[in-house]
C-alpha cells in the first residue's frame, strides 16, 4: 500500500513538473508553445468527460455542445459585450454549463447507447443553431473579428496575446484550479458514491442512493469543466467555427479518454498529448495521417483496454 | 536467483522491446531541429490534404510545386533556394488550421504562409499572420470580408471574392437570358451570401427575382423546389448548392427538362465539379476563374504542358493556377521588395501587376492597392457534357474584366492599417 501511494504521489508530481516546464524543452524537442497549450487545452476537455465516462460510467456523445458553447460563449462576449478576457472565461463556463443543467433533467433517465445517443441528438441542435445563425455566430464562416486581450491585473499588466508563454501558463494555471476541484470531489463521499454507481448501479439503488440526481450532478460538473476548456480553446484560437459543436468533437474527446486510460485520472491527458503529437506530426508527414492514428486506436482498445496509462501503471505496480 | 553480475539475464521480451523503441524512434528524428549554415527561404502551405476539400488542395499543391521549381531553376528568391513546407489543414477544424499555421510560422520560421481553400480557415489563419506580421498569401478562400472588412496589410489573395463572381455571371445572364430570376439557395451562410451577392448584381442591371427556395442541406429530393420554380415561370433559375446537393438538383432538373424551357445557371463552377457529375448533369451557364483551353493567350499551353507531366496527365483546373499564381507571388514580392521583410514586401505588391507567364490571361493581372485583392480575368461560359478532351467540359463564352466586376475599394469595406 506504501508503496502504491508512493508511486502515485511521484507519478502526480511528474505530471505537474512537466507540464511546469513545458515551455522549456517543448522547443528543444522540436515542438512549439502552442502545441502545448493546445494539449493541455483538449486534455481539460478529455478528464472533464473522463469524469463523467470514466468515474460515473455514463458515455456521453456530446460533450463537444457544451465545449463549443462554451467558445462560442467567450468569443462573443469579446465580440459583442466586453473585451475582457477574464469575463469572457467565465461568460464561456456558464453558457455551457446552464445548458449542461437545462438538458440534464431530459437525459439521465437514459442509460449505455441511449444515452450516447440523446447526447450527439442535442449536440447535433447547437451545432446547427451555430451553422445557421449567421446574423450572430457567422455561420459557416466561424466568428471572426475579435482577439483575446491581456489581462489587467492592476499593478500589472499580463500579455496573453502577443506572449505564448504567458497564455500558456494562464492555461495552465485554470487547468490546475479545474483538475484540483476534480480531484476533490472525487475524493469526497460524493466521488465514491459515483464510483458506487459506475460499479453496481442497481445495488446503489437499492442503498438508496438518488441515483438520477447524482448522474446529473456528475453530468452539469463535466459539462462545466469542459465548456471551461472550450472558453480556452477560442482564446488560443482566436477563433470559434461550429466544427468545436459538431459530434465529431465529442467523437475526438472520447478517443482521447480511452487511448490514454479511462480508469485512470490523468490518462485522458496523456490521451489528448498523444492524440494532439500525433496528429501534429503524422499529418505533416503524410496525408493518410487519420489512418494511422486510427490503427493506433485500435491497437490500444483490442489490446490494451485500460489504455496507454494502462501499460505503464502495470509495469510499475505488478 | 542470485544475479550474476557477469551474464546478465536479458529477456527476449526486452530485446523485442528495445528493438520498437530503436524503429520509433527512426520515425521521431525529424522532431530534431536542424540548424543550417545557409537557410533556405521557406513557404510554408497551410491546406486541406483530407476531407471535403482534399481535391482541389492536391491541384493547389501541384500549381505551387511548378511555381517553386522554376522559382528555383531560375535562381531562388534573393539568391537563396526556395523549400516549400506542406501542412494538412484539414477541410473544417479551424483549430488544426490555426494551430498549423503557428507551427510554420514559430518553429519553422517561415517567410510566407499560403492557405486556405475553406473560407473560414483561411479567415482564422489570416488572424494568425496578421497578429505574426507574416506575408500571407490566400490562394483559394472566396468570402469577400478577408480583402473586405476583414482585410489586413499582409493578406493577399488570388482567387475572386463571392462578388466579383457574382457580378460576372450577372451581366452574362441579363443579356442572354433575360431579367426575371429564381433562386434555389443551400440555407447556410455561404448560400445566403452568394443570393445577395447575385441579388445585387442583377438589381444593378435591372433583374428582377421572381421567387425563391432555400433548400435545406442534404436535400436529396429537389422536385418540389423544382414544380414552384416551374410555376413562377422565370427566365432563369439559379443554382446554388455545391456538391452532392448540386449533382442533385441538376440532375433532377433534367430530368424534369427544365433546362429545355429555362435558362439554368449558377455562379462558382470548378472543373473539379464537372469531372464528378454525371454528363447529363454537366449543364447551365456559370462563371470560372480560370480555364485551361485559351489558345491564345502565350504562355497557357507550356503551363498546361508542365502540368500534364505532373498530374498524371491531368489539366491544370483553377485551382492549379491559385497554388501557381500564389507561390509565384512570394517570390516577385521579395524580388520587388529586394527584401524578405513583409512590411517592405507588401508595399512592393500594392498595384502590382503579374507578368504574363504567371498571370496566364488575355487582360493580365493585378492585385489591387488598398486592397490586396487580384484583379484577374473572369470566364462566363457554359457547362457541356463533352469537349474535344475529356476534361473540356466547359466553354467559355465571354470573358469578362476583373475590374468591372469588383467595384470599388469603399465598396468592399477594406480600411487597411499599416504597422507604423
Amino acid at each position: 500500500m506504501g508503496a502504491i501511494d508512493f508511486n502515485k504521489r511521484a507519478a502526480n508530481l511528474l505530471v505537474w513538473l512537466l507540464l511546469g516546464t513545458m515551455p522549456y524543452w517543448m522547443t528543444a524537442i522540436g515542438g512549439y508553445v502552442e502545441l502545448g497549450s493546445r494539449a493541455v487545452v483538449l486534455g481539460l476537455g478529455a478528464m472533464s468527460l473522463n469524469f463523467l465516462l470514466g468515474y460515473t460510467g455514463v458515455l456521453s456523445f456530446g460533450h463537444a455542445a457544451y465545449f463549443g458553447l462554451g467558445a462560442y460563449g467567450a468569443g462573443m462576449m469579446i465580440r459583442y459585450v466586453a473585451p475582457s478576457t477574464g469575463l469572457a472565461i467565465a461568460t464561456g463556463i456558464l453558457v455551457g454549463t446552464v445548458a449542461a443543467a437545462i438538458i440534464g433533467p431530459l437525459i439521465i433517465r437514459l442509460r449505455g447507447v441511449y444515452f450516447a445517443m440523446v447526447t450527439i441528438a442535442f449536440g447535433q441542435v447547437f451545432y446547427f443553431i451555430a451553422f445557421r445563425w449567421n446574423a450572430v455566430t457567422g455561420g459557416d464562416d466561424g466568428l471572426t473579428g475579435w482577439t483575446r486581450l491581456p489581462i489587467d491585473l492592476g499593478f500589472t499588466q499580463i500579455d496573453i496575446l502577443h506572449n505564448p508563454i504567458a497564455f500558456y501558463y494562464l492555461v495552465l494555471v485554470l487547468f490546475a484550479v479545474a483538475v484540483g476541484i476534480m480531484a476533490f470531489l472525487l475524493r469526497s463521499p460524493f466521488g465514491r458514491t459515483l464510483l458506487a454507481i459506475r460499479e453496481n448501479e442497481r445495488r446503489a439503488r437499492f442503498l438508496g442512493i438518488p441515483v438520477d440526481r447524482h448522474i446529473w450532478i456528475s453530468w452539469i460538473i463535466s459539462c462545466g469543466f469542459v465548456s471551461l476548456a472550450g472558453a480556452l480553446y477560442a482564446l488560443l484560437n482566436n477563433f470559434v467555427d461550429p466544427r468545436a459543436l459538431y459530434w465529431t468533437q465529442s467523437g475526438d474527446f472520447v478517443i482521447m479518454a480511452v487511448l490514454g486510460g479511462m480508469r485512470s485520472f490523468w490518462g485522458p491527458l496523456l490521451g489528448a498529448a498523444i492524440f494532439v503529437v500525433l496528429q501534429d506530426y503524422l499529418s505533416s508527414q503524410t496525408e493518410n495521417w487519420m489512418s494511422f492514428l486510427g490503427l493506433f486506436f485500435v491497437l490500444i482498445v483490442l489490446f490494451f483496454p485500460r489504455g496507454v496509462l494502462g501499460i505503464i501503471r502495470r509495469k510499475v505496480t505488478p | 536467483m542470485s544475479k550474476d553480475p557477469i551474464s546478465v539475464p536479458v529477456k527476449r521480451r526486452t530485446i523485442l522491446k528495445a528493438g520498437l523503441a530503436l524503429g520509433a524512434m527512426q520515425v521521431a528524428s525529424p522532431f530534431v531541429t536542424k540548424s543550417l549554415a545557409d537557410e533556405p527561404v521557406k513557404i510554408g502551405l497551410d491546406n486541406p490534404a483530407t476531407g471535403t476539400y482534399a481535391a482541389l488542395g492536391k491541384n493547389e499543391l501541384i500549381g505551387c510545386q511548378l511555381a517553386l521549381e522554376q522559382i528555383n531553376a531560375k535562381g531562388g528568391i534573393l539568391g537563396r533556394k526556395v523549400e516549400l513546407l506542406v501542412e494538412d489543414s484539414t477541410s473544417g477544424d479551424a483549430g488544426t488550421a490555426v494551430e498549423k499555421a503557428r507551427k510554420l510560422i514559430d518553429r519553422d520560421q517561415v517567410n510566407f504562409l499560403l492557405g486556405n481553400i475553406n473560407s473560414a480557415l483561411a479567415a482564422a489563419m489570416a488572424n494568425v499572420s496578421y497578429e505574426k506580421g507574416v506575408f500571407h498569401v490566400v490562394p483559394g478562400g472566396h468570402t469577400d470580408p478577408i480583402t473586405g472588412a476583414n482585410c489586413h496589410w499582409n493578406v493577399f489573395r488570388v482567387c475572386n471574392t463571392t462578388q466579383m463572381e457574382a457580378n460576372a455571371v450577372a451581366g452574362t445572364l441579363i443579356k442572354t437570358a433575360g431579367k426575371k430570376w429564381y433562386y434555389l439557395t443551400p440555407d447556410y451562410a455561404f448560400g445566403h451570401t452568394l443570393q445577395a451577392g447575385l441579388e445585387k448584381a442583377a438589381a444593378a442591371l435591372g433583374g428582377t427575382k421572381v421567387g425563391g427556395d432555400l433548400t435545406p442541406l442534404g436535400t436529396t429530393d429537389f422536385s418540389s423546389y423544382l414544380i414552384k420554380a416551374q410555376a413562377a415561370n422565370p427566365d432563369v433559375i439559379i443554382f446554388l448548392q455545391a456538391g452532392d446537393d448540386a449533382v442533385n438538383a441538376l440532375k433532377q432538373a433534367v430530368q424534369f427538362g427544365l433546362d429545355k424551357k429555362f435558362h439554368l445557371a449558377g455562379a462558382q463552377q470548378e472543373l473539379e465539379v464537372l469531372i464528378g457529375l454525371p454528363p447529363e448533369a454537366r449543364i447551365g451557364t456559370w462563371v470560372f476563374e480560370w480555364y485551361w483551353k485559351q489558345p491564345n493567350v502565350a504562355h497557357v499551353n507550356d503551363f498546361v504542358a508542365d502540368i500534364r507531366k505532373r498530374s498524371g496527365g491531368h489539366v491544370p483546373t483553377a485551382r492549379t493556377w491559385f497554388g501557381y499564381a500564389a507561390t509565384h507571388t512570394c517570390a516577385l514580392a521579395a524580388a520587388a521588395a529586394k527584401s524578405l521583410d513583409a512590411v517592405k514586401m507588401a508595399k512592393a505588391m500594392q498595384g502590382f501587376k503579374l507578368p504574363p507567364e504567371v498571370a496566364l490571361m488575355p487582360d493580365g493581372a493585378f492585385y489591387r492597392a488598398a486592397q490586396n485583392q487580384l484583379i484577374p480575368d473572369l470566364y462566363v461560359g457554359n457547362a457541356q457534357a463533352k469537349g474535344s478532351d475529356p476534361e473540356d467540359l466547359f466553354n467559355v463564352t465571354d470573358v469578362v474584366k476583373g475590374i468591372t466586376t469588383a467595384g470599388t475599394v469603399e465598396d468592399t469595406g477594406c480600411k487597411m492599417t499599416w504597422p507604423a
